[in-house]
């Protein structure tokens, strides 16, 4: 695994990586991240002292085996799960002196999520699911709908606005719910194994979508994927193993 | 947030049908059950609500229901009849007589015995004169008192009063007007069938004068059970029966305190209501556990994408109000279902006979128990939803 990825991107030093970095903006800033799972007896330390600096507007993909921590990193970093030691500074909020329902507010108005098995909302309509970011935080429903219908337009499916999830096809599915990540033009968007349910061509559609439109709104996005055909599209790339970030590089066009 | 919660419960048609159903059935349960119960207590006091006209009941201190009684001394009448504001008092009899019929046949009545003078207490029974008619010798005018297929006498001549014993099993026709019973040896016919307002516990009636009740049930010292009373017009029903009280040391109330002490009484003493309160709570324990658990999977189904919503910023409340609102709206819903369809088909349940009366609280109970239950459920559900990390809307499935 570790000799395939490095056929697609050079890694440079980690300590490198920031310096040449140290003028932009810190989007996300993790120093020894540690977090441990209790079950039963057994402790499973998921995440062992994780180093990572995110920057504002860059596409960074989040590679790496089975259970080797990408999850639970992004969870810990959206503020979707604790940690147990270490600093975590998500666009300037630090999470471990955040309360639960300050979490979850900044949750809401920060960042999107993009799910690997979408999590639309069954019941809901195209636009209504796009649309919910805004109605959780009681958005005017005119203007929530007018924002929704954009997005959807953004995503090229402003035919599609009152179709049911069940009725579009899982790229179509997928790229509702890039719309519903960006409506309430977050700073982070987090992209959980956004093309692994996809097949190749939705997938390049997916992800020249989400290139565009970090550029286009200025987000900051971090895409966990195992889909290495999708690493042409990042602008770092960093890979976990046994709950560390091992490396961070960037792609080389060349060998790609 | 209401309307998507609105939305997600009405998603699934099978999911909410089953739900809407389940609600339905216990608030139709429930109702259903408390409207016969009512129905049932209501018979039990049918002998005051077959009097109308008698605004005060005098009666034994000792006496608390029209179904346990001990007579009164032929003196109570006076005593009652003295007593200024009272406009007329009449006396009514009530006693059990075992009646053998034509072909051999026996049956137990209820025998009630009315003022000979002006019938006070006998039923209508759709001919104007009937009621008179009791004036004849021997008369009597039998009710089904809710019981059926107990008033049957033979068809042919060859069963009636046969010399080989009884012809029982044979073709049998409903009572009528001219046939004839023996009744402690003593002949009485039948000068009329009424359809009174049926009795809790289902018994025949035998309705006849004081004179011929005293012939049939010879020996007693003491026949009065109740004194039927109606006061003038310037005296309360609950004055004059504190000075009937006061005056005569009998128990004297009003038929609507007589009527409650009646259904009081039964649900004390009756081992019948025991059962039926039993069956009944059992009942709505069946219905309850089913919309409960029902209500439960439903949140417990939806719990993924209650973990979207949270991943996306809502907060606990939102998702608080929002399974309480699906809740809310299931009971209304299936209240509604369960509690029209319990007053159409109790409609035709009373017009067929059966104890049913839908009085008020029946259906506030039937939609209060399912309220209860579905918050309850609610309250149980939204645990999970508010203690489920966020973290689940990673995993794949």
């Amino acid at each position: 695994m570790k000799n395939f990825l490095h056929l697609h991107f050079i890694f440079i030093d980690y300590d490198l990586s920031m310096a040449t970095n140290h003028r932009r903006n810190i989007a996300l800033h993790c120093t020894n991240i540690v977090k441990i799972f209790n079950s039963g007896e057994a402790e499973v330390k998921a995440l062992q002292g994780v180093n990572l600096d995110v920057y504002e507007g860059e596409l960074l993909m989040l590679v790496g085996p089975s259970g080797c921590g990408k999850t639970t990193f992004v969870s810990v970093v959206t503020a979707l799960l604790g940690f147990d030691s270490g600093t975590c500074i998500t666009l300037d909020h630090n999470l471990a002196t955040m309360s639960d329902e300050a979490k979850t507010a900044f949750r809401g108005k920060e960042i999107g999520f993009v799910f690997q098995a979408f999590n639309l909302i069954p019941a809901l309509s195209a636009a209504e699911n796009v649309a919910l970011p805004l109605t959780i935080f009681g958005t005017n429903k005119t203007m929530a709908f007018s924002h929704s219908k954009e997005m959807l337009k953004a995503v090229g499916l402003e035919q599609k606005e009152h179709f049911l999830p069940g009725k579009l096809s899982g790229g179509q599915q997928q790229r509702v719910a890039i719309a519903r990540a960006l409506v309430h033009q977050p700073k982070l968007v987090i992209c959980d194994e956004p093309t692994s349910s996809l097949d190749h061509k939705s997938g390049q559609v997916v992800m020249e979508l989400l290139k565009k439109l970090t550029k286009e709104h200025a987000v900051t996005m971090i895409v966990v994927t195992h889909d290495s055909r999708v690493y042409q599209y990042a602008d770092r790339i960093a890979e976990m193993e046994d709950g560390k970030i091992i490396r961070v590089g960037k792609t080389d066009e060349k060998i790609l | 947030m209401f309307e998507v919660a609105v939305k997600m419960l009405m998603h699934d048609r099978t999911k909410y049908l089953g739900l809407f159903t389940g609600i339905g059935f216990t608030a139709f349960l429930v109702t259903f059950a408390m409207a016969y119960f009512a129905g049932f207590m209501t018979r039990g006091f049918s002998l005051v609500s077959e009097n109308p006209s008698a605004t005060v009941w005098v009666m034994d201190p000792a006496v608390h229901s029209t179904e346990a009684t001990i007579n009164m001394s032929d003196a109570s009448l006076g005593l009652v009849r003295s007593v200024k504001g009272v406009s007329y008092a009449v006396p009514l009899y009530l006693g059990d007589a075992t009646a053998r019929f034509p072909n051999g046949h026996f049956q137990s009545f209820q025998m009630i015995g009315v003022d000979d003078a002006i019938l006070s207490g006998a039923p209508k029974t759709g001919n104007a004169l009937s009621a008179a008619l009791l004036h004849m010798p021997d008369s009597v005018i039998v009710d089904g008192g809710g019981s059926s297929g107990k008033l049957q006498t033979p068809i042919h001549t060859k069963d009636m009063w046969p010399y080989d014993g009884a012809h029982l099993g044979v073709p049998t026709r409903k009572l009528q007007y001219g046939d004839t019973l023996i009744i402690n040896d003593k002949r009485v016919v039948v000068r009329g069938v009424s359809s009174t307002i049926p009795r809790f516990p289902p018994r025949p009636l035998m309705y006849t004068t004081q004179s011929n009740f005293k012939r049939l049930n010879p020996g007693e010292n003491r026949y009065i059970t109740f004194i039927m009373v109606k006061g003038g017009k310037n005296i309360s029903a609950s004055r004059l029966a504190q000075n009937i009280t006061r005056q005569t040391g009998l128990k004297a109330i009003t038929s609507d305190a007589f009527k409650k002490e009646t259904v009081k009484w039964f649900l004390i003493n009756s081992e019948d209501v025991g059962d039926m309160i039993n069956m009944v709570i059992l009942a709505m324990l069946v219905g309850f556990g089913v919309t409960g658990v029902m209500l439960y999977m439903f949140t417990y189904e939806n719990l993924r994408q209650y973990a979207v919503l949270k991943a996306m910023g809502a907060s606990k409340s939102q998702l608080v109000n929002m399974v309480f609102t699906q809740a809310f709206i299931g009971v209304i819903v299936g209240s509604g279902i369960g509690i029209g369809v319990c007053a159409l088909l109790g409609e035709s349940v009373a017009s067929a006979d059966f104890p049913f009366r839908m009085m008020w609280f029946a259906p506030v109970l039937g939609f209060l128990g399912v309220l209860i239950v579905s918050i309850t459920a609610a309250v149980i559900s939204v645990r999970p939803v508010l203690s489920m990390e966020p973290g689940i809307v990673f995993s794949q499935r």
